[in-house]
C-alpha cells in the first residue's frame, strides 16, 4: 500500500509533469524539423551552387557534431557570444536542426528517385521550376521519403530526453530526480522506459495510418 | 496575321552535347494545320529537336519562332507561357505518378493557368472524353495500361490548349495492340486541325497523315517532302533506303 501511495503521490505526478514537457519538446521539433528538413533536402538538389555549398556543409556539421555537443553549444556555449536561449528554446532549437539534417537525406534521396520525365512533363505544361518542385516533385518525394522520415521521429521522441542535460527537465529529467531521491532506479527507470515505449508505439500506428492515407497506386508499400 | 504566315519557325537550329553534334542546323517551318513527321534512325536528332523546341534544352544556336518573335533568349514567365503555346508528348508518357487521370489534367489548369478548380474539372473531363477515356478519370496512372497513359498525356496537353503540339514517338514504348488507340486519338486532333510535328517510325500512320515528311540523319535534315515523294521519288539513296525499309517493315512486321 505504502508502494501504491508512493506512486500515486510522489511518481505519478512527477512524471506527468515530465512526461508533458516531453510532449513540448517533441511535436515543435518534429514539426520544425521536417519542415527544414524538406527545404534542406530540396536545396541540396534544386539549389544554385551558393546554396547547395551551404545546405551541404550546414548537413555535415549537424550530422557530425554529437547532438548533446550541439546542444551545450546552443546553452552554454551562446551567452559567450551574448545570446542567451531558455533551456527550452535551446533543446527545440537543438532539435529541429539536428533533425532536419537527417530529414533532409531522406528527402533528398526521394527527390533522385522521382523520374526526369516527371519535371520534364511539368515544365511542358508551362509550369515554373519551383512549381513543379512544390506540385509535382515534392508530393511525390514526401510519399517516398515518409518510411524514412517517420524513423527520424520515433528518433527524435527518445533524443528529446537529452534536454535534461540542459536543465529542460523533461520526462528522463524527472525520472532522475526521482530516482536519486528515493535511490529507486530501477523502478523508476522501468516507468520512464515504459512511457517511451508507448510514445513511439503511439507515434508508429500514426504514421503507419498516414502512409495508408497518402498511399498511391504505383508507390507501393512495404507493410499493408 | 496572314494564313500563310508560319506559327512556328525553325533556323540553323544547333546543338551539341560535349564533343557529339546533335542538330547540325536544322530549319524548317509549320504553318496552321500542318502535320509534319519527322522519320530516321535512332540517334537522328529527332527527340532532341522536338525537345529543343519546347525550350526543354537549350539550343547552342539558331533561332525559334512563334508568330516571328523569337523565343530563343526568353526566359522564366516567358517561357512558361510559351510552352503552355506548344504542347508536347512524350515517349513515356510522363504522367504525373501521384495523380488520378483527372487530376493530371486538371493540374496545369489549376496551378498554371489559374482556373478555378470546378471549372478545371469541368474542362478536364471534356478533354479526357474527347481521348475516350472520361470512365477512367478516377484511375491512377498505375492501373492505367500504356495506351490509355498516353492518352491521358494528350489530353493533359490539349487542356492548355496549346496551337502547336510536339509528339515524341508518341507509340514507341507501347504494345503493337495498344498503338492504334493512340493512333486514333492523333488522327481526331489533324481531323480537328492540330497543328502538329511528330517523331515516328510508323510510316504508314505518317503516309496517311503527313502533309510533309521529314527525314532526319545525324543531326542534319537529309530530306524532306510529302508521303508520296519520299516513299516513291525520293532524291536521296539514303532517304529512299531508309523509308522503304520502313515502309516494308510496318507492311509486314514479320519481316
Amino acid at each position: 500500500m505504502d508502494e501504491f501511495l508512493f506512486l500515486r503521490q510522489e511518481v505519478a505526478p512527477a512524471l506527468m509533469s515530465g512526461l508533458w514537457m516531453s510532449i513540448r519538446l517533441i511535436l515543435p521539433s518534429a514539426v520544425c524539423g521536417l519542415a527544414l528538413g524538406v527545404l534542406v533536402g530540396v536545396l541540396r538538389i534544386y539549389g544554385n551552387h551558393f546554396l547547395k555549398a551551404l545546405v551541404g556543409t550546414y548537413v555535415l556539421f549537424f550530422r557530425g557534431f554529437p547532438l548533446l555537443v550541439q546542444l551545450y553549444l546552443w546553452y552554454f556555449g551562446l551567452p559567450h557570444v551574448g545570446i542567451y536561449l531558455s533551456p527550452y528554446m535551446a533543446a527545440v532549437i537543438g532539435f529541429s536542426l539536428c533533425s532536419a539534417a537527417y530529414h533532409s537525406e531522406y528527402v533528398r534521396g526521394a527527390i533522385l528517385s522521382i523520374k526526369k520525365g516527371q519535371m520534364m512533363a511539368a515544365k511542358s505544361l508551362g509550369f515554373s521550376h519551383t512549381g513543379a518542385i512544390f506540385y509535382i516533385i515534392l508530393p511525390q518525394a514526401i510519399r517516398r521519403a515518409l518510411p524514412g522520415s517517420g524513423n527520424e521521429l520515433i528518433y527524435l521522441i527518445k533524443y528529446s530526453s537529452l534536454a535534461y542535460m540542459v536543465t529542460c527537465i523533461e520526462l528522463t529529467g524527472e525520472g532522475k530526480i526521482l530516482a536519486s531521491a528515493y535511490f529507486k532506479y530501477m523502478e523508476i527507470f522501468m516507468i520512464v522506459g515504459a512511457i517511451y515505449l508507448l510514445m513511439v508505439s503511439l507515434a508508429t500506428w500514426g504514421l503507419n495510418r498516414l502512409e495508408d492515407f497518402v498511399a498511391v497506386p504505383g508507390f507501393e508499400r512495404i507493410h499493408d | 496575321m496572314t494564313a500563310d504566315e508560319p506559327i512556328l519557325v525553325v533556323q540553323d537550329l544547333r546543338k551539341r552535347f560535349a564533343e557529339k553534334e546533335i542538330l547540325r542546323g536544322i530549319s524548317l517551318q509549320l504553318h496552321r494545320g500542318d502535320i509534319k513527321v519527322l522519320i530516321g534512325p535512332s540517334g537522328a536528332g529527332k527527340s532532341t529537336l522536338l525537345h529543343c523546341i519546347n525550350l526543354l534544352l537549350p539550343a547552342d544556336d539558331g533561332r525559334i519562332l512563334l508568330h516571328g518573335r523569337d523565343v530563343t533568349g526568353f526566359r522564366k514567365r516567358r517561357v512558361y507561357e510559351y510552352r503552355q503555346k506548344v504542347g508536347m508528348i512524350f515517349q513515356d508518357f510522363n504522367l504525373f505518378d501521384h495523380l488520378t487521370a483527372l487530376r493530371n489534367v486538371m493540374i496545369g489548369l489549376v496551378r498554371v493557368k489559374k482556373i478555378p478548380k470546378n471549372e478545371a474539372r469541368r474542362r478536364a473531363l471534356r478533354e479526357l472524353e474527347r481521348v475516350g477515356l472520361a470512365e477512367h478519370a478516377d484511375q491512377y496512372p498505375a492501373e492505367l495500361s500504356g495506351g490509355q497513359k498516353q492518352r491521358v498525356s494528350i489530353a493533359r496537353a490539349l487542356a492548355m490548349e496549346p496551337e502547336v503540339m510536339l509528339l515524341d514517338e508518341p507509340t514507341s514504348s507501347l504494345d503493337p495492340e495498344l498503338t492504334g488507340e493512340v493512333l486514333t486519338v492523333i488522327q481526331d486532333l489533324a481531323a480537328a486541325g492540330m497543328t502538329m510535328m511528330m517523331a515516328t517510325h510508323q510510316f504508314d500512320f505518317a503516309e496517311s497523315l503527313a502533309n510533309e515528311i521529314i527525314f532526319m540523319e545525324d543531326g542534319a535534315i537529309v530530306e524532306k517532302g510529302t508521303p508520296q515523294k519520299m516513299l516513291y521519288a525520293a532524291e536521296n539513296l539514303r532517304t529512299r533506303e531508309f523509308c522503304a525499309r520502313i515502309h516494308g517493315y510496318w507492311e509486314n512486321p514479320e519481316r
